[in-house]
This record gives structure tokens, sequence and C-alpha cells, in this order.
């Protein structure tokens, strides 16, 4: 009996803190009920039981193994603090030692979610086509959307609880220690969330793909000369799990299979199916036409910025053709007054006189 | 051509009894068959429409594939059916409006009473060639497919023109640089008439 309780306390030696706080209340009882010296029928040790059949236990006394429980779980808290001896300091290394073991259990926390994103990666991944476990996938999903808004949800409690120390005590190396613990721990979080967000990709991806091979192979044959509009909104990620049963419900009602089992695909009834195509095209319509509604707008837009431009270049053309005018004019006075010039006359007659006096003078 | 057209090939009317049903008017449309094709073709596809009316429950619509060609039933909760035979390309959205549609118009001329009574051929409705004829193209035919379409033709002639706008936006842009050079070249060209105007020495 003994043996057997001790290798079961040495085997949880890792998760000790925790295991024996939560076992510890129920030794608590034990111990207490135990003190009393009342013989008890113990449930809780079933193997004992099965081996030894009495239907009335032997107590055993274990208040050393639960008052040495007491002081390690209180110790690291309260050993240090009273150790210290300065009760301002105590209350800080308290309040410092709460704030770490929160951001533990988040450490943790964000551990096996992360774990569990890697499971996720590895089934989004698959490519077979007839092997698509699409209710693990959702399943998982499902949970680690949970994670991650309690891991939020974990790490805004975190920064609330050192924000309330930095008010009360601390000093500025374990407040900014805290604050550079929260920041790693958001990091983690945001990268964890990216990772999520890309591996969610990857399964509309693999969903598409695989809806393609399923039309490559069935014969109901997708029209693809439907327009562009029509179909990019098929696409969508709801509407993908509808249209996959669609194929795998024609797939099963297809006439080469004797009548009888036709009988059985005709009990279902594809009046919602039909609604539901006339509402998603109306749905198109009307977003078609907003869009066409936008698109008109950007237009008149554009036309406006650009009848600005036009209005420099006609200013610009109508300085340019005052300007050769006036050029004009001036050149016309030039000619004029190239063609009828004056003094030309008098220096011509200059010329001559001069050259009339030097004959003579020299010459006579 | 042809071939990439979908394909209409048979419109029916009938009358679901408790029994059986009874074929109150067709229409068919078997051209892309061979001559000696059609008559059994014919008679494969009544018995067809039959058989699914029967196995089909009332205010309840249906798409069935069948070899090459897919059924699509409507049985209304007057016990009054139609069926249309086409190719798997049709679009079952336009091939259910056209059922609703036939069976209305069919309930206004005939009267509900006479459905029991009456057979093939005392019941005349021609609209039923008429309108098998017109829904081969069911973009035309269909009103939302058609709105669809336009709407989406306008989207690219739109997209088209925001691009021409675009374009034009880069030569007016160039058409701004061009004449402010000319608006500064004609301005130096002033200047210098009016230099040689105003030096009256030649030199």
């Amino acid at each position: 009996m003994q043996a057997r309780r001790r290798r079961t306390g040495s085997e949880s030696e890792p998760l000790v803190v925790v295991d024996q706080y939560t076992r510890s209340p129920e030794r608590y009882q034990f111990v207490q009920q135990q003190t009393n010296n009342v013989q008890n029928y113990i449930e809780e040790d079933f193997l004992e039981d099965y081996a030894e059949p009495e239907p009335i236990m032997t107590a055993r006394d274990r208040t050393n193994e639960f008052v040495n429980t007491i002081q390690s779980l209180q110790g690291r808290n309260i050993a240090r603090a009273i150790a210290v001896k300065d009760p301002k300091k105590s209350r800080a290394i308290q309040g410092h030692t709460e704030f770490m073991m929160v951001a533990k259990s988040i450490g943790r926390n964000i551990t096996s979610t992360y774990t569990k994103l890697e499971k996720l990666t590895l089934l989004a991944k698959r490519k077979s086509l007839f092997d698509d476990r699409t209710s693990e996938i959702q399943e998982l999903t499902y949970i680690i959307k949970g994670d991650l808004s309690s891991l939020n949800q974990q790490i805004a409690q975190l920064q609330d609880i050192s924000k309330r120390q930095k008010h009360t005590t601390s000093g500025k190396h374990l407040h900014s220690h805290s604050s550079s613990v929260v920041l790693a721990l958001q990091s983690k979080l945001a990268t964890m969330s990216t990772d999520f967000k890309q591996i969610l990709e990857v399964r509309t991806e693999n969903l598409r793909y695989q809806k393609n091979r399923l039309d490559q192979f069935s014969q109901g044959a997708v029209n693809s000369s439907i327009p562009p509009s029509y179909s990019a909104n098929r696409q969508g990620n709801s509407d993908l799990m509808h249209e996959q049963d669609q194929v795998s419900i024609n797939l099963e009602s297809s006439a080469l299979i004797p009548r009888q089992q036709m009988q059985a695909s005709l009990v279902y009834d594809q009046t919602d199916n039909y609604l539901q195509s006339r509402a998603e095209t109306m749905q198109n319509i009307e977003s078609t036409i907003v869009e066409l509604g936008g698109i008109f707008q950007q237009l008149a837009h554009m036309v406006k910025e650009q009848e600005e431009m036009v209005e420099r270049i006609d200013t610009n053309v109508q300085d340019a053709e005052l300007n050769i005018e006036a050029a004009h004019t001036q050149i016309l006075k030039y000619f004029q007054s190239v063609t009828s010039n004056r003094w030309l006359m008098i220096k011509i007659f200059g010329v001559l006189i001069f050259f009339f006096i030097f004959f003579v003078v020299f010459l006579a | 051509c042809p071939n990439r057209m979908v394909k209409l090939y048979c419109l029916n009317v009938l009358y679901k009894n408790n029994t059986s049903a009874v074929r109150l008017k067709s229409a068919y449309d078997l051209q892309s068959f061979s001559l000696f094709q059609r008559g059994s073709v014919q008679e494969f596809m009544g018995f067809v429409s039959k058989t699914i009316v029967e196995r089909t429950p009332p205010a309840s619509r249906q798409s069935v594939k069948e070899g090459e060609y897919m059924c699509h039933v409507y049985v209304r909760a007057d016990n009054l059916a139609g069926i249309v035979i086409s190719d798997h390309e049709y679009p079952s959205r336009v091939s259910h409006t056209l059922i609703t549609k036939i069976l209305d118009e069919f309930t206004q001329k005939i009267p509900p009473s006479s459905w029991t009574l009456i057979t093939e051929k005392d019941v005349v409705f021609p609209q039923l060639n008429t309108y098998l004829a017109k829904y081969q193209n069911p973009r035309e035919a269909d009103a939302m497919t058609k709105i669809q379409e336009d709407l989406d033709e306008t989207t690219i002639i739109l997209h088209n023109t925001i691009q021409a706008v675009l374009q034009r936006g880069e030569k007016l842009d160039d058409l701004v640089s061009k004449s402010e050079d000319l608006t500064i070249q004609s301005k130096a060209f002033y200047k210098t008439a009016r230099k040689t105007n105003s030096c009256c020495t030649f030199s």
C-alpha cells in the first residue's frame, strides 16, 4: 500500500505545485477525519479496494505530509517576503510572485494552444480527396478560437495586475520586468493568431482545390462561362460547404443506378436550393449595382480633378498667344523701321560727301 | 457553335393523380437527335417525366440527373406538375423559374376543375412551344440572368472608361507641361523682339 502511494506521488513530480494543491483539500479532509480518530471508508483510492477488498479501510496519519505541502506552497510566496523583513518590500515581492504565477499559467496555455495549432496545421495540409476530416478540423478550429480569446483575456488581466502593482510599490526594475513579460506574452499570442489565420487560409484554398477536383471527376460539371461576379460570390467560404453537399448528392442520384435507389434520393426536396439560389442571384445583382454606383462616382471625381488641369492648359495657351502677338507687333515695327530708315539716307549722304571732299581735296 | 449552347429538350405539364401522373401537354425540341432516334427519345422522356412526377411529393422541387440529361421537376400543392428536361449546363434556377411560370399560365388558361377530366388532345396551350423555343437561350429569357449579364457588361465598360480617363489624365499632364514651355518661350521671343527693336544702332 505504502509503496504504491509513494510511486504515484513521485510520478507527478514536475506538476507538484498544481497537483498537490488540487489534491490537498481532499487530503486535508481525510487528515481531519483521521485526526478526529474516525475510521471511514475511503472511496478515493480504488486501487487499494481492488487489491484488498476490505470494507473498512485503516486510516493513515498524513498530517506531516499535509503540513509540508502547505509550507512548500506558501513558502514560495511568503518565505522570501518574510526573509526580507521589510513590510513594503515583502508586499512588493508577494505581488510580483503572484504576477509571475499568472504569467506562468498563461505561458503554459500558450504552449498547449500551440500544439493544438500544429495538429490543425497537419490536418489542414492534407490534400487527399477521400479522407477529409471536416468535423475534426472544425472542432479544433472552434477550440483554438476559444483558447485564443481566453488567452487574450488572461493577458489583459495580467496587464491590469502589473498596472496595479505599479501604483502600489515596486521598484523600477520590477515594473519594467513585468511590462516586458507582458509584452513577450502578447507578441507570442500575436504570432499564434497570425499562424492561425494562415492556416485557415490554407484550409479554404485546399477546400477550393478539392472542390475543383471533385467536379472534374464527377459528372456534374459547373458551367465555366458564368460571369465573374457570380462565380466569385459562389466561392465564398460558407457556400463552399454547401456546394460540396450538392456535388455529393448529385453523385448519389446518378441514373446509372436502378430506379429503386433513385427513390431514396427523390425524397430530398430542393425547393430550398432553388430559393436560395434566387436570393443569391438577387444579392449579386444588388451588390453589382452598388458597385456600379461607386464606379460612376469615382469616374465623376476623376473627371472633376482633370478639369483643373484643362483650365491650366487653357490659361497657358492664352498667355502664349498674347506673348506671340506682342512679339509679332514688335517685329513688324522693326521691319518698318528697317525698311524706311531715315538715318540711312543721312549716312549715305555723309559717305558720299566724304568721298567727294576726299577726291576733290587730294586730286586737285 | 450549337454544341456549346445549353439545350432544353422537353417541356411537360402533368397532373398527378393519387395513382399515376397524367400528361396534359408536352413540347419537344429534338433537333439534335437523328430522325430515327427521335421517336424513342420522345417516348423515353415521356416515361421518365411520368415516373419522376409519380415519385415526387407535392409542393416540392427536384433536379435529378438522368444520364446525359438533367430533369427539373416541380410539383405544386394542387398536384399540377411541370418538368423540364435539359442538359447539364442549363442553370437549374432558370428552369425552375420557367416551370413556375408555365404552371401559372396553364392554370390561368385551363381551369383547375378540368384537370382530372381532359386528355392531352383537348388541351390547347401553344405557349409551351414558344416558351421552349425562347428559353433555349437562358441568358436572354430569364430576367435575372439578363440583368446580371447587362450589369456585368456595364461594369466592364465602366472599367474601360476609367482606364481611358486615366490615359486622358496623362495626356492632359503632357499638354500642361507643353503649354507651359510654349508660354515661356513665347515670352522670351517677345523680349528678344523688343530688344532688337529698341536698340537703334545697327550691331
